[in-house]
């Protein structure tokens, strides 16, 4: 689709109104980390629109970890009317997760009313990673850097400002919007794909020594190493706190719990973790995984060969969050390495 | 405007009576119709505490109200055994597949059921006497641990025998007691001399883990073919509709891909028996 080029004073202009119609949310950096911060009065003044992924992930948009799903036994839940959501910055290896959200959310038979109105009404204006951090390993899961699609605008910094590249009618609506506030992208798109390729040919180099294996070969490799003492020997340091799965971008799964509410009860859906004993027990005590290397294999088959069977694509973006989450140092990249 | 699919209907207790020493039938009629078919699973709500899947064990042309027997097995099951007529419960549902009754018609069917593992087999075998005629003969094995935790005493040990005569209903109890006159073993010992014509069969399996692990392989061994013997899974379903996660089984989610499932399906999936 078109790109068009946005100078930074525009883009905060653009941001600040874009919040009258939407509750925005920008990356802003604390210590060495970037968090996704509700935009006030400030702008974009402290936005960290380059650089890579939040700490936080941008399922917790549409898939909050806590949500009242069902109250008493009336039809509706009487939502409080708020503002659709607009995330600026957004990276990659999120946007790629919401190919695996979605289609457990939004595309399957039974579809979740507050996750498919949320992203229905929701705005994605991603932008490139200019650099990479220590964990991330997309491009071994064959994800760029950059958003390549499922943005509604992305934003590649170049030059004191970016290349606005527009990915859905949702995003060219915005631009024809305020097309005052953007330029002709010209000049600005080779320097755009050379920033691309110097950064996605450092991030090759950079996990090259974790040895992960080609992505065509991973779902077969792990199924080889199925009943092998990889799971025994990676599990010795688990501590079972389920970190990973809280902090992945595209781990799914929840729990219902009701509580006791003013109108008899409630129903909540909090995110549940795969490698906790009770996730896949029932009451008569029957575990098809009590042991924590099962559970943990569980959490590799899952990305690496149930959701390449389902929807070609891993239930991996590369993101690395669990690598820094992990309080066992077990690294994702490592074990993919071993298989 | 998508309908919420976490919201149960509100569903009064109409009665509530004990099959065994662990096992209590609620008889339960949903505000709104909730139509299953016999294999197909629903979630039923304690308000304030929690949802637990259950097959329904009445015929599924039963249009009015539904039965689900259960038993105490947890914090939920637990509850709804002290439940009182005229309580109010929740229902979701229903949800997966069912038994695919068209691919049985005309062949000798043999249901092995054990423990509360009867409940689902009771919906199928009131849904194929409903159409007796359609299916050249129907054997059901039944085991129970003793004679006190068998339950639909009446209807196994009597009432079923004399619907029709292409019908043969087997009982076995692991361990008997004084005044148990039938047949001492397990559910598999009642699977030989089967009179049936193993080239136009299926077998039906339903019970706890390791009762449909070796009744399955009893199958197998006596030349039933993988695709002759469906087996109804049970795994932490929780949402019913794939989205949760809990009760996946290879590439599959009992919840809406079974819990019916073909035994040559899932045959080479690590962890189906535990």
């Amino acid at each position: 689709m078109d790109s068009y080029f946005i100078n930074k004073p525009n883009l905060d202009r653009l941001a600040r109104s874009l919040s009258k119609a939407y509750r925005v949310y920008v990356p802003v950096k604390s210590e060495n980390h970037r968090f996704y911060k509700k935009m006030g009065d400030e702008g974009l003044d402290d936005a960290v629109i380059g650089e890579i992924r939040t700490v936080q992930t941008i399922k917790s948009f549409y898939f909050p970890a806590r949500a009242k799903v069902s109250e008493y036994f009336s039809e509706n839940i009487p939502e409080k009317k708020s503002r659709p959501i607009a995330v600026i910055g957004a990276k990659s290896c999120d946007l790629a997760s919401l190919k695996v959200m979605d289609y457990v959310y939004a595309q399957d038979s039974f579809k979740d009313p507050l996750y498919v109105s949320r992203r229905k009404e929701g705005l994605i204006i991603s932008s490139d990673c200019t650099m990479y951090g220590e964990s991330c390993f997309c491009v071994a899961l064959g994800i760029m850097p950059y958003p390549t699609e499922d943005f509604d605008i992305n934003l590649s910094e170049v030059g004191g400002g970016y290349v606005a590249e527009v990915g859905s009618e949702k995003g060219e609506a915005l631009v024809k919007e305020y097309s005052k506030l953007f330029q002709n992208a010209e000049l600005y798109i080779e320097k755009k794909e050379e920033a691309r390729k110097k950064l996605k040919g450092d991030l090759l180099e950079h996990v090259k020594d974790k040895k992960i294996p080609p992505k065509e070969s991973i779902q077969g490799m792990f199924k080889k190493k199925f009943n092998s003492d990889l799971w025994d020997e990676t599990a010795k340091t688990c501590v079972e706190c389920g970190a990973c799965n809280m902090i992945c971008p595209a781990c799914h799964c929840f729990v219902l719990k009701d509580q006791s509410s003013d109108k008899g009860f409630e129903r909540l859906r909090l995110w549940d973790s795969c490698l906790l004993m009770s996730f896949a027990g029932v009451a008569g005590g029957a575990n098809p995984r009590k042991l924590l290397a099962q559970r943990l294999r569980n959490r590799f088959d899952k990305k690496f060969n149930f959701f390449p069977d389902i929807i070609g694509k891993f239930g991996c973006t590369g993101c690395g969050r669990c690598i820094e989450a992990c309080p066992g140092k077990i690294d994702i990249r490592e074990v993919l390495g071993k298989l | 405007m998508i309908d919420n699919p976490y919201k149960p209907i509100k569903t009064e207790v109409l009665d509530i009576c004990e099959e065994s020493s662990s096992i209590k039938t609620v008889i339960l009629k949903p505000e709104e119709p909730l139509h299953f078919k016999a294999g197909q699973f629903v979630e039923m709500t304690v308000p304030g505490l929690g949802e637990a899947p259950f097959t329904p064990s009445s015929s599924p042309y039963e249009k009015q109200k539904l039965e689900i027997s259960i038993m105490k097995a947890g914090r939920v099951t637990a509850r709804i055994h002290d439940l009182k007529k005229g309580d109010i419960v929740g229902l979701r549902g229903p949800y997966g597949n069912e038994y695919p009754l068209s691919d049985y018609e005309g062949k000798d069917v043999l249901l092995v059921g054990g423990g509360v593992g009867l409940a689902p087999l009771r919906a199928l075998f009131l849904a194929l006497v409903h159409d007796v005629k359609k299916y050249k003969s129907i054997t059901f094995c039944c085991g129970a641990k003793t004679p006190s935790d068998l339950i639909y005493k009446e209807s196994v040990l009597d009432k079923w025998h004399q619907l029709d005569k292409s019908i043969e209903l087997r009982v076995t109890v692991d361990k008997k007691d004084k005044d148990w006159k039938g047949k001492e073993g397990l559910v598999t010992t009642t699977l030989d001399n089967l009179k049936v014509d193993l080239k136009n069969s299926v077998a039906i399996v339903c019970g706890p883990p390791i009762m449909m692990k070796f009744s399955t392989f009893k199958l197998i061994e006596l030349g039933y073919k993988e695709d002759q013997v469906y087996l109804s899974m049970e795994k932490n379903m929780s949402c019913g509709f794939g989205k949760c996660g809990h009760c996946r089984l290879g590439n599959f989610y009992v919840c809406k891909d079974g819990p019916v499932f073909r035994y040559d399906k899932i045959s080479s999936i690590h962890e189906i028996w535990d």
